[in-house]
């Protein structure tokens, strides 16, 4: 009952189900919010510790009328596994099958505050192998390592 | 001269001593082992060519050997001996830096700048080789590339050694990269001896995870000494203690002395990148368990034999 009044279906979108519950705004962080925020049609709903039968308790959000990159779905599931991402078409959903990237470009910031990634006016991409077995980024600059669960704290913001 | 059947440092960076394989460093020492045996078959050898040394941060004995290396060589030296005078200081990007050297007729780049993972980026940005003479804290592959010289030419060979580092291994780059290099080799066993604050990082745990070498963290310098081949000494530092009474407390518990080093194997040997302060008595140099001048003098062969590689056919 309580999900039925909190939770509607969207006809054309991305869901991001079953994020740890109170944690939607790491996952927030991870998607390109300056890109969908000028997009006119796109709506966001981000729904917190809202009853799940699986997880007892979860956060879902909804992106009305976009459509998540892939990569940003690989990166999102990264940091939380248990996540699933489902694409809804003409109500309909598809769930996406993510896969573990290799390396990640661009999205992160390096930690250590004097790689050369961080440096101003370089033209140079930030980019982390991914130690999937350490839970974490590795800076293949530096070798600073970045874990899973904090890489909300370091996304770049475009 | 030394016959390589092949070159593998022809035209090649050297950013980090986890680049190469063991055979590679094997045939990188038996050159240096020629340059000390024949030194007259590498003077003057490249007249026409020319060796940038790009160092935007303080240095004696790095800049120092590879200048001399490269000058024993017959190479001319392209220098900013004075980081303050240079583009550096005006604010100019690393990337601009390296393609106006690259346009200086230059044939290889050996840098030090303080900003991490800088050599690795200057290695993408340019065609030419670059060597790293140290970059931030992580690395320093040819001071790797020395000790393990150094370790071999006193004990015959680098497989089944154990070594313990002793002091500040979490911002000293030579415990990670001498780490890198023996874990290329087999049987070897490490121990890292520091103050829990000062321990070593754990990207460097992590690969020697990756690559099967076993190791032991502790504090205890005395436990530690009784099995070792080698002991690596560095300094801990005050200025790494956010409470300066926390580094009065343990500041003798790394100081390396006879006393201690009578505790260790018979052929322990004592190693030091140098300079030292106190951690290290001088009642050990004239003892056969200083290894450390000859440390620092292995560092011309070293890379005198390095930059005759990347240069060369």
């Amino acid at each position: 009952m309580e999900n039925q009044l909190l939770v509607r279906k969207i006809d054309h979108g991305t869901v991001i189900d079953h994020i740890p519950a109170w944690r939607a705004e790491n996952v927030l962080k991870l998607l390109d919010l300056e890109k969908i925020r000028g997009m006119p049609d796109v709506s966001l709903v981000s729904l917190n510790n809202v009853l799940s039968k699986k997880y007892g308790r979860k956060d879902v959000i909804k992106l009305n009328h976009y459509h998540l990159e892939e990569g940003d779905a690989d990166l999102v599931c990264l940091v939380f596994p248990m996540v699933s991402v489902n694409y809804i078409e003409d109500w309909e959903p598809t769930k996406y099958k993510p896969r573990v990237p290799e390396r990640v470009l661009g999205r992160i910031r390096c930690p250590e505050v004097s790689c050369i990634t961080n440096s101003p006016r370089e033209p140079i991409v930030s980019t982390f192998s991914v130690l999937r077995e350490f839970n974490a980024l590795q800076c293949e600059y530096c070798d600073s390592l970045l874990d899973f669960s904090e890489m909300p704290n370091y996304v770049k913001t475009t | 001269m030394v016959n390589l059947s092949v070159n593998a440092f022809r035209n090649r960076d050297v950013v980090s001593v986890k680049d190469f394989s063991r055979d590679e460093l094997d045939a990188l020492f038996k050159t240096a082992s020629d340059v000390e045996a024949n030194p007259g078959d590498y003077r003057d050898v490249f007249p026409d060519k020319r060796v940038a040394l790009l160092f935007s941060e303080p240095s004696t004995r790095t800049y120092g050997s590879f200048e001399a290396s490269a000058t024993n060589l017959g190479c001319k030296i392209l220098s900013n001996r004075d980081p303050a005078a240079t583009s550096f200081a005006k604010g100019e990007t690393l990337h601009d830096t390296i393609r106006m050297i690259e346009s200086y007729d230059t044939d290889c780049i050996v840098m030090r700048d303080k900003r991490w993972g800088s050599s690795r980026y200057a290695a993408e940005v340019t065609e030419l080789p670059v060597i790293s003479g140290g970059s931030g804290s992580r690395e320093h592959p040819t001071q790797a590339m020395l000790d393990l010289y150094t370790i071999l030419k006193r004990r015959g060979r680098l497989d089944n050694v154990k070594l313990a580092f002793v002091g500040d291994l979490r911002y000293g780059r030579t415990c990670s990269s001498l780490s890198y290099g023996l874990g290329k080799y087999d049987g070897v066993e490490l121990v890292f001896v520091a103050p829990p604050i000062l321990q070593v990082r754990r990207e460097v745990e992590i690969h020697l995870q990756q690559v099967g070498v076993p190791y032991t963290k502790t504090s205890n310098l005395g436990e530690a000494i009784e099995d070792m081949d080698v002991l690596y000494v560095t300094r801990v530092q005050k200025e790494r203690f956010p409470d300066p009474t926390d580094f009065e407390r343990i500041r003798g518990s790394y100081v390396v002395d006879m006393e201690l080093v009578r505790r260790g194997k018979p052929g322990l040997g004592v190693m030091h990148p140098l300079p030292r302060v106190d951690e290290l008595s001088p009642e050990i140099d004239r003892t056969e368990h200083c290894w450390y001048f000859e440390q620092a003098a292995n560092g011309i062969p070293i890379r005198t034999a390095l930059l005759y590689l990347v240069l060369g056919d």
